[in-house]
């Protein structure tokens, strides 16, 4: 009896430590990965900074109208978040090399299926992105084309275009990544026709006054009216 | 068409009535597209179309009446085409007589800048009344052809800079009043980003041409001035400057990439006068229509973003203006523009310092 638990135990620690040795190689390559992509990645952030800076890249993105970046950026610099994005990216590729080095089932599915998942990462922030600048460009032409047609809730109208449109991006993107579908439909249903509704019910509420108002100013006018209709601009 | 007179012959150098204008022809069929459908020519395409029909037909020049003349006569279109015929001008512009709110695109922005850029005081760069020589024609159809994006040479905007930038010859006419346009207020953004379009693509074009250019001179005048008596209408500039003060609230994070802090500071404190008391300065006004010549350069933002947002800074200028010569007499309007030219004169050095060095030169 007392051998068949001694032999029993011998067994399980051969078969631990088997496993552990066969581990061993793996764990190591992880390491070595580990340490190479991190030194890959200093590199590669440090190219790309010194790079980045002598383009003046914080102050080009300002100009371009993504001056709102800097404040989401690590120091405020966008050239950091760049830096900083890549080298994550470098040592996360690093990281599922090491871990497919293991050479065991689990973790091949698993890094099959992170590399299967990057192209849908990769089309949600392409979205992202351009609903980001189609966001922006359309918010700015409504608020100049608000502002010249002297409308005083200008900035308001330029706002919800822009979210309207960031809400819309954000819904495809995360329809794009798979993740919970059947929410993001309804949340993007209630959100969307949240803003349109308020945005009616804003305009229509405040167009009486507005009305009103307007008429109020023609009829005030109306006397000096033929000295500004004397404008010739071209 | 300036070719030949009516029996055929080619027209004559010592021609000097009127009836020897009978070699000038107006070709309505030019002005349609082949397909009907397609809508009228724009005003660029028809004048290109004139200029590629004088071309053809070889002929000595070329005029073109596009505005409604006050008691236009055959006469008027003669004293267009006469100096190209016998002064060997190469381009003849129009001098009109203009009561105090006509014009004013013109007169704030491109005669005076033009003025200063380019060193020639011409009153009416961009026509639209013009005469055309033909070395002039064919400078214009080299410089389509060697432009890679030949739409947006707008011929009526590279005309006059061509014309002084190759040392060319030309000559004002006076052709008295002209029936202007009822302003489209609803459009007014779009005006502006139209006229004003053409004209800072030419800026970049001829950078080499003016920045050489110092002083300015008067060019050659033709014709007999006619005099106007102004109107004395009461001023109601309120509007304007609602759209100014609203402008300056809401557009300040796109001023903000255009125009240097000191301008914006200006700005905000114009902004805060009463509608009576409204006043922008000439030297404001300068450094911002360069600012946005250099901005539209640089691309620092969209470009028709950037035009339709100068609208709100053109109103409040027009508003300055309308509270000088509210009570002005006949001659004040020109003098009060004719300061505003010497303002784009003198802010040229600023122009120069930004468009050479538009990073380290920033006040």
């Amino acid at each position: 009896m007392w051998e068949q638990v001694k032999q029993a135990l011998m067994d399980s620690t051969t078969h631990f430590l088997t496993r552990f040795a066969n581990l061993l190689p793996g764990l190591a390559a992880l390491v070595v990965a580990l340490f190479l992509s991190m030194f890959l990645a200093w590199i590669l952030a440090t190219m790309v900074r010194r790079i980045l800076m002598g383009l003046h890249f914080d102050e080009r993105l300002g100009r371009w109208g993504f001056a709102s970046l800097a404040e989401w950026s690590p120091m405020n610099s966008p050239t950091r978040l760049v830096s900083r994005s890549i080298a994550a990216l470098v040592m996360v590729s690093g990281f599922l090399i090491g871990v497919s080095a293991f050479d065991l089932q689990w973790t091949s599915l698993f890094v099959q299926n992170v590399f299967s998942y990057i192209p849908e990462v990769m089309a949600a922030l392409v979205v992202l992105l351009v609903g980001n600048v189609v966001a922006r460009f359309l918010a700015r032409s409504v608020l100049i084309g608000a502002v010249n047609l002297n409308l005083q809730y200008a900035r308001f109208l330029s706002i919800g275009v822009k979210w309207i449109v960031i809400v819309l991006s954000v819904a495809m993107a995360l329809e794009h990544m798979r993740i919970a579908p059947g929410i993001v439909e309804i949340a993007f249903g209630i959100l969307f026709g949240g803003i349109v509704l308020t945005l009616s019910l804003a305009v229509g509420l405040s167009s009486k006054e507005l009305i009103s108002k307007t008429l109020e100013r023609d009829v005030k006018k109306a006397p000096s009216e033929s000295v500004e209709d004397s404008l010739r601009h071209l | 068409m300036l070719q030949h007179d009516q029996r055929g012959n080619p027209a004559s150098p010592q021609a000097k009535t009127p009836t020897e204008c009978a070699s000038v022809f107006f070709l309505p069929s030019l002005l349609a597209k082949p397909d009907a459908s397609k809508g009228p020519l724009s005003t660029s395409e028809a004048y290109q179309s004139v200029f590629a029909a004088a071309e053809k037909l070889q002929a000595r020049g070329c005029c073109v009446i596009a505005s409604k003349l006050e008691g236009a006569t055959p006469e008027r279109v003669c004293q267009i085409a006469r100096p190209l015929l016998h002064d060997e001008a190469d381009l003849v512009l129009p001098h009109y007589t203009s009561r105090k709110f006509e014009g004013l695109l013109n007169a704030s922005i491109i005669a005076p800048m033009m003025r200063a850029l380019y060193g020639k005081r011409i009153n009416n760069p961009m026509g639209p009344d013009i005469g055309v020589s033909r070395q002039l024609l064919q400078k214009m159809l080299v410089k389509r052809a060697g432009n890679p994006g030949g739409t947006a040479l707008h011929p009526l905007a590279c005309l006059a800079p061509a014309a002084f930038c190759d040392r060319l010859r030309i000559v004002e006419v006076h052709l008295g009043t002209r029936i202007y346009p009822a302003p489209d207020w609803a459009n007014m953004s779009s005006v502006l980003a139209n006229v004003l379009s053409p004209v800072f693509c030419d800026l970049e074009r001829n950078a080499s041409c003016w920045q050489r250019t110092r002083v300015s001179a008067p060019v050659q005048a033709v014709g007999e001035p006619v005099f106007l008596a102004q109107d004395e209408g009461a001023v109601d500039t309120s509007r304007l400057v609602e759209s100014f003060q609203l402008g300056n609230r809401e557009l300040q994070e796109i001023w903000s990439l255009v125009l240097p802090p000191s301008s914006l500071f200006e700005l905000r404190k114009v902004s805060r006068l009463p509608v009576d008391q409204f006043h922008m300065s000439d030297e404001l006004w300068v450094k911002v229509v360069y600012d946005f010549a250099l901005a539209h350069r640089l691309r620092t933002i969209s470009r028709d973003h950037l035009l339709r947002s100068l609208t709100p800074l053109y109103l409040g200028w027009v508003a300055s203006y309308a509270h000088d010569v509210r009570s002005a007499g006949a001659l004040f309007p020109e003098r009060r523009l004719n300061r505003l030219s010497l303002a784009y004169e003198a802010g040229k050095s600023y122009l120069l310092s930004r468009w050479r060095w538009p990073d380290r030169f920033n006040p």
